[in-house]
């Protein structure tokens, strides 16, 4: 027999790590056993007690509330599941606005950091130390009540031309109207989109067959615009806009984007772009200074060693902290409802859990909803990820 | 361009800011000149460092802060070997000392609802004291997470990413609305109590985080060596392993201390007064009114931004030092 078999057999059987951990397992598992079983023998006995019905059938009752801004229709006679799908709406709002805002500020500061500009090197920092150490939250209501209640009323409204205002009840816009033969345009915009990629494609293939460089860019962008302009021209500008009015003490007609919305994008945007600038200055610390030296003795002028040899090599370390600034983003887009902008949160948990008291059902809800937008950022930017990852072949 | 811009807003800001605002008074009536009306921050600043709490027991909230930086400065300066023995369960008992002594009621003194505490001084024995618990939850969590055992090992994953995937403030609500069903029936868990049981929960998510990376940093070797030793799972851990980790992790704690300290302020939104809740109050005070927003603001955004810099400064001064050992 096997010597060591022998003496393992000599110890007690709970001196056996096997076991052990098995042991050990049962135990946790017994644990939350118990633990789960209190909470809702309790969660029961509870909610008996104080006549809440559990289960989902609140979704369809009516939830008589009206909600500030709304992207799809509302009224106060629909029903509390038609809210759920209103808050969400105007979270994935104000989560793109967000992203898309905050990566472009991010970047801009992130390079800034290098920049040869003693100025703009600064001011980049005092941006980045400056709102990456006051809590979100405060800054939310600085923009909210310090900044945009100051703004005048209706009546002097700021304006830029004679169709953008900006006053204390929000930013009115002038709106794009769709007029027969708009398709057409819709159309073109679709194509040109499809000829840029086929375009680039052809492009980069070119530059590796041959080594000549062909102004992709310029000319995508004329594509990009020319084509949409030349079908509107042909069917006869088939667009018109609807500028907002003043009519008594408030504007009509056109978009209106409501001061919550404003002072809550802005406030995500300069939060979430100091973290990315921190980000992006990180990545390209990461990036080896002999590619800069060596695109530098090729001859390289300074703005395309950033764009092709220095950035896309630091979006390998870039890509997975943008991230995680991403899902801390949507995760403080709920801070919304300290204003009152009507997201998912402020509607659902607010309102709507005030209302009927499902709580349960409804922050288990919300939970999910955030969760799910999670997984789908990891996702994205995991497909990104793959993108940008050293080629080993 | 930009000096343009600059040499048009700071003269305006800093005249605003320093020269013509108003420094002295007690009153809103104090406040004639132009600029800045610091004379609210000041006619609130007890408010807003110590909430409603009573002016004749305000020794024990200073009592409390003192012996936070009491404990941390002592860790600094005790000998490393007394340093496990000391620091350590002080660390661990502080929470408890600051819920006995603000309390009052249980060590003889006159009881103080929580109702009453509040302010910045809420904020900083709240960071504190959730991070003093989650400092060694998380480090069970990432344990978890690495362990060999299969069930042991998804609930640990089940809690990570619970607590990290899900919106803090979805945490508060679910804290103030569905723990209270949780409970017995007829039991009343204080509302502060509520509060910092989420944020420990919260923080140790984002702890275990951090350790997990603090964890896959350590080199094999050191685990074999302390095998070879015949020292055994806890001892391993607990005397080579975890030290090793928190040196190596400093920087990041730091980093999530901070942000937890900043997420503080979001107990406003379930009503607990910490600073910015009162400065909100203050704000809408019938005494004050005459929009000083701005004023308030600034002055909470000084506090907080002077604390997050400095240990900002902090993490980056460790992980300098931490760089020249490993060259």
């Amino acid at each position: 027999m096997n010597p060591a078999r022998t003496t393992l057999q000599k110890h007690a059987f709970f001196n056996n790590p096997h076991y052990r951990a098995i042991i050990y397992q049962l135990l946790l598992l017994l644990g939350l056993g118990v633990f789960f079983y209190n909470i809702i023998t309790n969660t029961l006995a509870n909610m008996e007690a104080r006549g809440i019905k559990s289960g989902f059938d609140f979704l369809f009752s009516t939830a008589g509330f009206d909600i500030l801004m709304s992207l799809i229709p509302y009224d106060a006679t629909h029903t509390y599941g038609k809210t759920f799908f209103v808050g969400l709406l105007n979270t994935i709002l104000v989560g793109v606005i967000g992203i898309a805002l905050s990566t472009l500020v991010g970047f801009l500061m992130g390079v800034a950091h290098f920049s040869q500009n003693w100025l703009v090197r600064k001011l980049a920092v005092v941006y980045v130390e400056t709102f990456r150490n006051i809590p979100l939250l405060l800054q939310i209501f600085f923009w909210y009540f310090a900044v945009l209640s100051a703004l005048p009323s209706a009546r002097q409204s700021l304006s830029l031309g004679e169709s953008i205002f900006l006053n204390v009840r929000g930013l009115y816009l002038p709106k794009l109207i769709n007029e027969p033969g708009s398709l057409w345009v819709y159309a073109a915009l679709g194509l040109a989109i499809i000829a840029i990629f086929i375009l680039r494609r052809w492009a980069t293939s070119r530059q590796q067959k041959t080594g000549e460089q062909w102004p992709v860019f310029r000319i995508s962008l004329f594509i990009l615009f020319g084509l949409p302009l030349l079908a509107s021209l042909l069917a006869g500008i088939p667009f018109s806009w609807e500028s907002p009015v003043l009519k008594g003490f408030n504007f009509r007609g056109g978009i209106t984007v409501i001061p919550e919305l404003i002072a809550l994008a802005l406030a995500l945007t300069v939060y979430t772009g100091a973290f990315i600038a921190e980000a992006v200055r990180a990545g390209i610390q990461s990036v080896s200074h002999g590619q800069t030296e060596a695109a530098r003795s090729l001859g390289m002028p300074e703005n395309r060693i950033m764009s092709l040899i220095v950035v896309p090599q630091a979006m390998r370390v870039i890509v997975p902290l943008l991230n995680s600034e991403y899902q801390s983003l949507v995760k403080n887009s709920t801070l919304a409802t300290a204003i009152g902008y009507p997201d998912l949160f402020t509607v659902f948990v607010g309102t709507s859990l005030n209302q009927t008291g499902q709580a349960i059902e409804i922050i288990f809800m919300t939970m999910a909803v955030y969760f799910t937008f999670n997984m789908f950022i990891s996702f994205c930017m995991n497909l990104l990820n793959r993108k940008v990852a050293i080629v080993t072949r | 361009m930009i000096i343009y811009v600059l040499a048009n807003i700071l003269p305006g800001l800093i005249d605003w800011l320093f020269i013509s605002a108003n420094w002295i008074g007690e009153t809103q009536d104090d406040c004639t000149k132009e600029g800045a009306c610091w004379v609210f921050v000041n006619a609130w600043s007890q408010q807003s460092i110590y909430g409603s709490y009573p002016t004749d027991e305000l020794w024990r909230v200073n009592l409390c802060l003192a012996l936070l930086t009491a404990i941390i400065v002592s860790s600094y300066l005790l000998d490393k070997s007394l340093r496990a023995k000391i620091s350590v369960p002080l660390f661990l008992l502080f929470p408890f000392i600051c819920i006995l002594l603000l309390d009052g009621s249980y060590i003889g003194l006159e009881k103080i609802s929580t109702d009453f505490w509040g302010g910045f001084s809420l904020n900083v024995l709240l960071a504190a004291a959730s991070i003093i618990i989650a400092f060694p939850l998380g480090f069970i969590w990432a344990l978890g997470r690495q362990s060999h055992m299969p069930f042991a090992r998804s609930v640990s994953i089940v809690l990570i990413e619970f607590f990290r995937g899900v919106p803090v403030l979805a945490l508060f609500f679910m804290g103030s609305v569905m723990l209270p069903l949780f409970f017995p029936e007829g039991t009343n868990v204080d509302k502060l109590l509520r509060v910092w049981i989420v944020l420990i929960l919260f923080m140790s998510g984002y702890m275990a985080e951090v350790y997990r990376g603090g964890l896959q940093a350590i080199p094999h070797g050191q685990y074999e060596a302390a095998d070879s030793l015949g020292l055994g799972y806890w001892q391993k851990t607990l005397l080579i392993i975890f030290p090793q980790v928190v040196k190596i992790s400093m920087p990041n704690i730091l980093a999530t201390f901070v942000m937890l300290f900043k997420n503080t302020t979001f107990l406003l939104i379930i009503g607990i007064f910490e600073m910015l809740s009162t400065t909100q109050t203050a704000l809408s005070n019938s005494y004050w009114l005459g929009g000083y927003a701005a004023e308030g603001y600034i002055f909470v955004a000084i506090v907080f931004w002077t604390c997050c810099f400095g240990m900002s400064m902090l993490a980056a001064s460790i992980e300098r030092q931490l760089d020249t050992v490993k060259r």
